[in-house]
């Protein structure tokens, strides 16, 4: 008796079900979806989203107190140079804009100088020489009812036209 | 000693003749003997079961088998071949400064992780332990001053390294990705510097740290101050420099980050680089030097490990001598709110300092650092002469060599014009002149308007691009140089006649062209030859007959080199700020 050849056993194909290329490229694809997602949590992971940092506003007295010229008074503490002209008051922030040293004031030359790559900017904030890009930023700055200035870095301004005005100047003509 | 008129022993003598201690001998039993000499002791100590399962291959006797397997059989030495051709053992074709920067990687591991035992990464401790290091730990002062020497000599001989590579055109096939690889290990050795010098928290820390961040700051679209970044609503407390920085300012967040950065995460990415690229430098046959019939070979061991270790003692008591007669700088504690003035990064940052006050951040800090980089790795794939690898030969290269050496000397000049002839709100101040001396304001800087502007740097550039390719004749060398210096002199001494005339005769120019001294004007003759030079006579006479793609990659990062050097004239001579502006796109060169 011839015994017929034992059929080999048919893997059940059904197009419906995940051929196994399409399984392999499933598994990869969920592996580099794996990995990139560990690397954008990474990234995320770096930006925190508490700092502890200083308030940026501060309270820099009263406004009488104040000279005409540039005041050097909250320098050290704050790196804000309050300036009084005839009309009235503003507060330079003292960061240079080219990348970000902290300019000197020379008197003398009525000019700031900043002593990383040589900018100079006049008492208004205005690039006078070297490689800045933009005036200096003007903070913004109020007339608290006692008197006192409140000064704030977070809020800051430099186009000429805007930075004369309210909230970036106290007039003190009207006032 | 026994005396002689000692009794003689029991025991019968051994095969090393009489016991040495024969109560010690008798004591321990059953025929124990100690060693005769030192000889035996070696002998014995080598054949101890301990001792072999630790070396294997027994002792030594200097046979070519002891030494080959020497190498092979050792898991630091045998990245080398067993044996090394003459041409690459020469000191004077490698100078050994791949291997010597190897070495002081491994110095400022060492004294770097005892530094680690006493430094605190906070704002309020760092300072302290640095000056505690200075004063009140026994050695301190020395490992800071290695670990800060052996990482400058460390930046010197790896750039020499990549100059000696270069000039021997060992990054030709197939070794160009392994020239790759050593732009990135250059470009890991600047970055663990500028980690480093933030770690001692003082003034130069601080505000060498504050410029660094804040190039980050303007990059394009992804940095708060760089152009487009709008489009991705970019703030100060999102953006890139936010990012590095761990806050809007360099903080206590920053020491910590930097400090990781410092001390593990980027040695462990040098290391994995190192290792690839000591992998494939073997892999790649060792050397680039070229084979020649019947080459004499010399076994590694010793004539290359002595060699190597010769080189690391001696770097070592020199950056030991250096760092017993020089301490490293420390200034003052940090302080947000004033700059020390003026405020110098280190050496090798100094050129780039220096570029910055040509450029805009964004193209200085971000833009022309990353076309060095990318056009340094770029290198191996758009030289396409086969001439010239493995030996240093102008007449086989006369392009890529003067070119490379050109692009090199610019970085130093950079360099040397910011160390210096830098001085106080970084005026210029000759090296003789004292910084205490009252200078005048710098004049007013003044730009080209863009109408004028845009048309000259166009016309730059397709000049530039067009020229050496046009002229098709073979000129004259010994004619042609002559002749470009003759007519840039000429070409200085008439601007300069033109200006005397237009300055003084007609007030429309009185009042609109400023004033330049003769000194200008041959700053003029002097640019305008090294421009002709480099970016006509020479592209003419060697690469005009290359591929498009090739000679158009070549001919724009030479011009973009030249245009640095030129607009350094317009600036240093002219007081030209920009030559053309867009301001809305902080476009401005």
């Amino acid at each position: 008796m011839v015994e017929t050849p034992a059929t080999a056993p048919k893997i059940e194909e059904s197009p419906d079900l995940l051929s196994r290329r399409g399984f392999m490229q499933l598994a990869w694809g969920a592996l580099a979806a794996f990995l990139g997602g560990v690397a954008a949590n990474s990234l995320r992971f770096l930006f925190p989203n508490v700092v502890y940092e200083p308030s940026q506003k501060f309270n820099a007295g009263p406004a009488v107190d104040y000279p005409l010229g540039v005041s050097l008074k909250w320098m050290r503490e704050q790196r804000v140079w309050v300036v009084r002209r005839e009309q009235g008051l503003y507060a330079l922030w003292g960061r240079c804009t080219h990348l970000g040293c902290t300019p000197s004031w020379f008197g003398g030359e009525d000019r700031f100088k900043c002593p990383c790559h040589g900018s100079n900017f006049s008492p208004q904030g205005d690039v006078i020489a070297g490689p800045a890009p933009k005036p200096l930023w003007h903070c913004k700055i109020e007339l608290a009812s006692n008197g006192d200035l409140i000064i704030d870095k977070a809020v800051l301004e430099n186009r000429p036209g805007f930075r004369e005005n309210a909230p970036y100047f106290v007039d003190t003509q009207g006032a | 000693m026994s005396t002689p008129s000692a009794p003689p022993t029991q025991e019968k003598p051994g095969p090393n003749g009489p016991s040495r201690v024969p109560w010690l001998e008798k004591l321990l039993g059953n025929g124990f003997k100690l060693p005769a000499n030192p000889e035996e002791i070696k002998k014995e100590v080598i054949n101890s079961q301990v001792w072999r399962s630790v070396f294997r291959g027994g002792a030594w006797k200097n046979t070519p088998r002891d030494r080959a397997a020497h190498i092979i059989g050792n898991v630091w030495l045998h990245l080398h071949p067993v044996r090394v051709r003459l041409r690459s053992l020469k000191f004077v074709y490698s100078w050994g400064m791949g291997g010597i920067s190897f070495w002081l990687y491994l110095l400022l591991t060492i004294s770097g992780i005892l530094l680690m035992f006493y430094y605190r990464p906070t704002p309020e401790m760092a300072f302290r332990d640095m000056k505690d290091l200075e004063f009140a730990i026994s050695y301190g002062w020395f490992w800071r001053n290695l670990h800060r020497w052996c990482a400058h000599a460390m930046v010197v001989t790896v750039i020499l390294h990549m100059i000696r590579v270069f000039l021997t055109g060992s990054y030709k096939t197939p070794r160009e990705f392994n020239w790759v690889l050593g732009v990135t290990l250059l470009t890991l050795t600047l970055f663990l510097s500028f980690t480093g010098y933030l770690l001692p928290w003082d003034q130069l820390a601080l505000w060498a740290v504050t410029v660094g961040t804040n190039m980050a700051g303007a990059t394009p679209l992804l940095g708060n101050e760089g152009p487009f970044s709008s489009l991705l609503g970019m703030r100060i407390n999102n953006d890139i420099r936010f990012g590095l920085l761990g806050g809007t300012a360099v903080g206590e967040a920053t020491l910590i980050r930097f400090y990781v950065l410092h001390c593990v995460f980027v040695p462990v990415v040098a290391g994995a680089m190192l290792m690839l690229h000591f992998w494939r430098v073997r892999k790649d046959s060792f050397s680039a030097a070229p084979y020649a019939p019947d080459e004499e070979k010399f076994e590694t061991w010793p004539h290359l490990i002595s060699r190597e270790y010769v080189a690391a003692a001696l770097v070592t008591v020199g950056v030991i001598v250096w760092s017993l007669l020089i301490n490293a700088p420390l200034e003052e504690a940090a302080n947000p709110t004033v700059t020390p003035n003026p405020s110098k990064a280190p050496w090798y940052f100094l050129g780039l300092q220096e570029l910055l006050v040509y450029f805009d951040p964004w193209i200085a800090g971000v833009l022309l650092p990353n076309i060095i980089i990318v056009g340094l790795a770029a290198i191996p794939y758009i030289d396409s002469n086969p001439k010239g690898v493995g030996y240093y030969s102008f007449k086989e290269r006369p392009f890529a060599n003067w070119m490379f050496l050109f692009g090199c000397a610019l970085w130093f000049i950079l360099i040397a014009i910011g160390t210096y002839f830098r001085g106080p709100s970084w005026g210029w101040y000759w090296p003789w002149e004292d910084w205490a001396v009252h200078k005048p304001p710098p004049p007013s800087t003044w730009s080209i308007p863009n109408l004028a502007g845009g048309p000259l740097v166009g016309l730059y550039f397709a000049l530039g691009m067009a020229l050496p390719r046009l002229v098709r004749k073979e000129l004259e060398w010994r004619l042609a140089v002559p002749t470009v210096g003759i007519l840039s002199v000429a070409a200085g001494l008439s601007l300069k006649i033109i200006h005397t005339l237009l300055v003084g005769k007609v007030a429309f120019f009185a009042k609109n062209i400023p004033h330049f001294g003769a000194g200008a004007f041959m700053l003029i003759a002097l640019f305008l030859f090294v421009v002709v030079f480099f970016g006509f006579l020479l592209p003419q006479r060697y690469i005009r007959n290359l591929a498009l793609p090739k000679y158009a990659m070549t001919m724009v990062l030479v011009l973009m080199m030249l245009g640095v050097l030129l607009k350094m004239g317009a600036r240093l001579g002219f007081n030209v700020k920009y030559v053309f502006s867009i301001p809305q796109v902080n476009f401005n060169i």
